[in-house]
């Protein structure tokens, strides 16, 4: 449940819209580029009518160069502007991962602390809708590895405006991961400005039996999850992390003292992923209160097929979930 | 309402017969300013031959690369622009950070590995920076600092049309080796300067090589690199990399050009390296006779027959120049090797500017501090 | 102004050089860039200039010669004013920390895993140490039997009555709890403490009968075997035989009596000298007894067991004075390894302290060992007439895996009858 209070509901690309232009507005420093952002309204209407508001300079088309204009943003930041730069598709952040991680995420310590690099990166992440496997890439367990960077990932419209604004605001580098599924998705948003911290966790659902921790669209996975496991008993804390980097251990430790069992759910593959890194920390600070291990529940580890059945199967579904938290609990 | 016109931009399209744009050379500056220009090039000189031993005696580690024989590059093109305008380098980059006027000291001490480094010992000697003098840093990746340059002269244009509303006022110089000019962010780089019209200049410093790699062998038309920038509508021009009055003369009106106009160019200037790639390169690749050839055509001594031939500089005011800035260098030895070592609390410092988790902020370096620029 | 000319680092891996070839002689002029000498590296063959301007004093190392990187191998006279040349030193590399990995002294292994009903989840432990509730009387729900929260909680939730099953080799192991969901115990009322906290670290003596007596008791199966022994003849012969060779300086004791039949009563019981081998029995041949000495704590505490090397074969003579001296010899200046190795079997006797009966641990490899109590006057039947005599308990605590309760039976038999007729120890 989404903690606004107003009574507009708007869609969560509009939130986006929102934050981005409430920032344009505030500081003339803020400026987006990327591709089709401008004359075609954004590529999933995100930016849609900002050219008319902002003008060709601060809203501008680029060709399709992600390494040239990623690393052209970053040179701009370090002289002091704040660019948002939107990929269409994280799967397209791959061809400027060397300015991204190398410049983005290293200038400030490389020059000692004389430049920074206030930008944001933001687009699509995951799966979309049988886009396959090269344009459907969850980026979250590669690049948060990388020391230097802070990485967001909104459950919906509230959190999308308010990580984001906060994300702009940073001073830092911010990779803004959303998704392109939840793109259409309504939710409760003020009309006053506001901004959500960076590494506070919320509790989704609260619960006794299973904490289950989770980034962006898989929540609402856990969600069907969690009511399918009420009518068998099962009661299911939903922890939202928020930010991956800050990561908010302590609210999801808390959780699981009171549970005793937990289960991270995280849409990037296993192997090396934000959800093992959370199940070891959970494990080494929450030894003595677990009853089980931690499980996790994670896309398959096969490159991301076509076909809707497949696809369906390989995410991280509300059915894999339930199986986890069953397992977690001892109740499989 | 703001014009938001849909016709593409003209400037990038080309003509089909495009005429080279020619200019008047620019005068000199007066002799004195010119004699700036030889302390400038017999400090990095010294400086690098010091780096050499440095690096052989292990006070420096890991890669470092040698300007030996290209100071004229360094010296020329900076001396063209003003001291704001922003600088970005690739590697080989303590020659240009002692031209824009970097305190040796913090530069030794930098690939020292020492806390009065300028980027507190946490960059080495691919990675000269100086916020005072805009100088936006040396950077390891090969064409890297390519898009960061036209970020930066994006930024003095964005600060002039939407912060401040006025001309641009800057331009802003790009350098990079041969090598760059098959790394593929330097093409899309160029495609978008010349779409966006920014104040760049593309500074190729031509020395022939990539590493161990002759540029006939890496590089298509290398007899003919204009096109690579005519590719994108965007001028070219080259010249003299070994003569530095030449250098200032064909190089001033360009970069006072690219100003006004706001566009970008491709300067290719020839030079050669006398030392290897980098410290552990034996140079097997070219001929011993090829470098006499070049070391023949020495930037400095060009400079110096210049001065006393034609400006009536005494022979004896050139020695005591050399034995200041020997003194100089080897004052700032001493004192990068006085430096302390950087701490280790600085481990976490500087990875972001808020404090969170194990991280601790950031600081400016001494460097800064000693001017009160902190 | 001396300037010394070191092997420089020409590569990033280098560590040795070889002068190849010297360009210049001792006596030369040279100036900054000059080369000195062709240089082999691990990469390349290299030239070294020099960096100053100098003449050539001296030229250190041969040409063919090998040396590291930093060696002075010439060195010149510079023209740079004294004390404006600074001296090469190198840096002192930071040198990466050694690993230093705690050495585990030799730690029990977590063989929990074989006991029954020992896995426990990390809360389920925590839950039955709050709640009191022994793990060993638990049955686990969770895969392979593992216990769970929801196990501890079921047993709470019951108001199940437990006691924590006392065990008696241990020490200090609070016994005899209730614990009842309703009524919390109510504390005694507060005095102060007759001692104060304090830890002491364990001498290395402690630790290995710790290390060994855990050992023993996790991976032997334990089981006792009691019988009592009638002492009056035995007594009556030690009193004689020390009465008569009192001159000589023997002093028989009762544990005397006890090495001595012991090793005899294996002859006919041989599975008593064996130890487990895995996948075999092992019978020794040598009886070698070993019995069991306190040690004062000054010397580390805890006891040692001194061995009695073919006791079967010695006189009740020799084995009081080794006794004796093997005895005396652990609570001063220690046993030797060879005092102390090889026994086959194991006699602790705390007679001497009024103790009527208890069971040892076996010392492995044993695989049985006595316990003796003290000879106590009491109530007996004779020819089935109420009697006063003197009755000793001995407890035998055996290896299941080599010794079963038949075999037990019939040692002790042998045992008492030698014990009870002494007069055929002398022969």
């Amino acid at each position: 449940m989404s903690v606004a209070t107003a009574s507009r509901v708007i869609e969560f690309r509009e939130a986006l819209r929102e934050a981005m232009s409430e920032e344009m507005r505030n500081d003339k420093r803020v400026f987006l580029l990327g591709e089709e952002v401008a004359q075609y309204d954004g590529a999933y209407k995100v930016s849609k009518g900002m050219l008319e508001e902002f003008g060709p300079r601060r809203i501008i088309d680029t060709p399709i160069s992600e390494s040239g204009f990623s690393g052209m943003a970053i040179g701009a930041a370090m002289r002091g502007l704040r660019p948002i730069v939107e990929f269409m598709s994280w799967s397209f952040s791959l061809v400027a991962a060397d300015p991204i991680l190398n410049n983005a995420a290293k200038m400030l310590y490389m020059s000692g602390g004389q430049f920074g690099c206030p930008i944001v990166f933001r687009g699509n992440d995951g799966a979309g809708g049988q886009l396959a496997s090269t344009h459907s890439w969850c980026v979250e367990s590669l690049y948060a590895n990388v020391p230097g960077l802070k990485m967001a990932i909104p459950y919906d419209p509230y959190d999308a405006k308010g990580l984001l604004k906060t994300a702009i605001q940073d001073d830092n580098p911010v990779f803004f991961l959303e998704s392109e599924r939840l793109l259409s998705t309504t939710g409760h948003v003020p009309e006053e400005e506001y901004t959500i911290p960076f590494g506070k966790a919320l509790i989704r659902r609260e619960g006794r039996d299973c904490t289950i921790i989770s980034f962006g669209r898989p929540l609402h996975f856990c969600e069907e999850a969690a009511a399918e496991l009420a009518k068998e008993g099962i009661d299911c804390e939903i922890i939202d992390g928020r930010t991956i980097r800050p990561l908010d251990i302590d609210t999801m430790v808390q959780s699981v003292q009171k549970t005793n069992a937990c289960v991270v759910v995280d849409q990037s593959w296993s192997f090396a992923s934000v959800g093992s890194e959370i199940a070891s920390q959970i494990h080494s600070i929450c030894f003595d209160e677990l009853d089980n291990f931690v499980h996790r529940v994670h896309s398959d580890d096969v490159p991301t097929p076509y076909a809707q059945n497949l696809e369906q199967a390989y995410l991280p579904n509300a059915r894999k979930i339930c199986e986890a938290v069953r397992a977690a609990t001892y109740n499989a | 309402m703001i014009n938001i016109d849909t016709e593409p931009p003209q400037n990038s399209q080309g003509s089909g017969s495009r005429q080279a744009r020619s200019f008047d050379s620019a005068p000199l500056p007066e002799k004195e300013v010119l004699l700036g220009w030889l302390r400038q090039m017999l400090l990095i000189r010294e400086f690098e031959v010091r780096t050499m031993q440095g690096y052989q005696n292990r006070l420096i580690g890991g890669f470092c690369h040698i300007y030996i024989g290209q100071e004229a590059i360094a010296v020329g093109t900076i001396a063209a622009v003003n001291p704001d305008d922003p600088v970005v380098l690739a590697y080989r980059d303590h020659g240009h950070a002692l031209a824009r006027g970097m305190d040796p000291k913090y530069c030794m001490a930098e690939m020292f590995g020492r806390i009065g480094g300028c980027a507190k010992g946490k960059g080495g000697s691919m990675h000269m920076f100086d916020a005072e003098h805009y100088l936006y840093g040396g950077h390891g990746i090969v064409g890297a600092q390519t898009p960061l340059g036209t970020g930066l002269a994006f930024a003095t244009k964005y600060e002039d049309e939407i912060l401040h509303d006025g001309k641009s006022n800057h331009v802003t110089l790009c350098f990079m080796g041969d090598g760059a000019l098959n790394q593929g962010c330097f093409y899309e780089t160029m495609n978008l300067a010349s779409l966006l019209d920014i104040p760049v200049i593309f500074v190729v410093e031509n020395n022939r090589y990539s590493m161990g790699t002759s540029i006939e062998r890496g590089t298509s038309m290398a007899n003919d690199l204009h096109v690579k920038s005519e590719a994108f509508g965007i001028d070219h021009a080259i010249v003299d990399g070994k003569n530095v009055t030449e250098l200032y003369s064909q190089f001033k009106p360009i970069a006072d050009w690219c100003r006004k106009n706001s566009r970008p160019y491709f300067v290719e200037a020839q030079t050669y390296r006398y030392k290897g790639h980098s410290m552990s390169d034996p140079r097997k690749y070219r001929t011993k006779d090829e470098e006499l050839v070049e070391e023949s055509k020495d930037c400095i001594a060009f400079l110096t027959t210049q001065l006393v031939e034609e400006y009536d500089v005494v022979a004896d005011a050139i020695k005591q120049m050399t034995h200041q800035v020997k003194a100089q260098v080897r004052e700032a030895v001493e004192w990068a090797k006085n430096s302390p070592e950087t701490p280790i609390e600085e481990l976490y410092k500087d990875v972001f500017t808020d404090s969170w988790g194990p991280f601790t902020g950031t600081s400016a370096p001494e460097m800064l501090q000693d001017r009160g620029e902190a | 102004m001396t300037i010394e000319i070191t092997m420089p680092r020409l590569s990033d891996t280098m560590e040795v050089g070889t002068i190849l070839h010297w360009h210049v002689d001792v006596g030369d002029e040279v100036s900054s860039g000059d080369i000195l000498a062709d240089i082999e590296t691990d990469k390349a063959t290299m030239e070294l200039q020099t960096f100053d301007d100098g003449k050539v004093v001296s030229l250190v190392v041969n040409e063919g010669e090998q040396v590291n990187v930093g060696t002075t191998i010439a060195t010149l006279t510079g023209d740079i004013p004294a004390g404006g040349e600074a001296p090469l030193e190198e840096l002192v590399q930071t040198s990466v920390p050694e690993n230093s990995e705690v050495k585990s002294s030799a730690s029990v292994t977590a063989s929990k895993t074989e006991h029954l009903g020992s896995r426990v989840s990390p809360v389920a432990r925590r839950l039955a140490e709050e709640h009191r509730i022994d793990l060993g009387t638990v049955t686990g729900s969770g895969p392979s039997g593992r216990i769970i929260k929801r196990d501890i909680l079921q047993l709470v939730d019951t108001k199940t009555e437990t006691t924590a099953a006392a065990t008696t080799t241990q020490s200090s192991v609070v016994a005899g709890q209730v614990s009842t969901a309703a009524q919390p115990i109510k504390p005694l009322a507060p005095t102060a403490p007759w001692q104060e906290d304090k830890v002491v670290p364990l001498s290395n003596m402690r630790q290995i009968i710790a290390t060994r007596l855990v050992e023993s008791k996790q991976t032997i199966p334990h089981y006792q075997v009691t019988m009592s022994f009638d002492m009056d003849p035995l007594l009556e012969m030690r009193a004689t035989l020390n009465e008569q060779l009192a001159s000589s300086g023997v002093k028989l004791s009762v544990n005397d009596f006890l090495v001595r039949c012991c090793a005899l009563a294996m002859s006919s019981n041989p599975e008593f000298n064996a130890s487990f081998g895995g996948d075999c029995i092992l019978y020794h041949g040598p009886v070698n007894v070993g019995i069991a000495v306190a040690v004062p704590e000054e010397r580390g505490g805890g006891l040692v067991v001194a061995t009695i090397r073919n006791a079967d074969t010695k006189s009740l003579r020799s084995i009081s004075q080794e006794s004796q001296y093997l005895s005396n010899k652990a609570r001063t200046s220690g046993l030797s390894p060879d005092e102390m190795g090889d026994t086959t079997f194991t006699i602790s006797n705390l007679g001497m302290f009024g103790v009527e009966h208890f069971t040892a641990i076996i010392n492995p490899p044993n695989s049985a060992i006595l316990a003796v109590g003290a000879a106590i006057e009491k109530p007996v039947i004779r020819n089935g007439e109420l009697a006063v005599g003197n009755e000793m308990s001995a407890t035998l605590s055996l290896d299941h895996r080599v010794i079963d309760g038949a075999m037990a039976a019939m040692y002790l038999k042998t045992l008492k009858e030698l014990m009870e007729n002494p007069a055929s120890l002398l022969v």
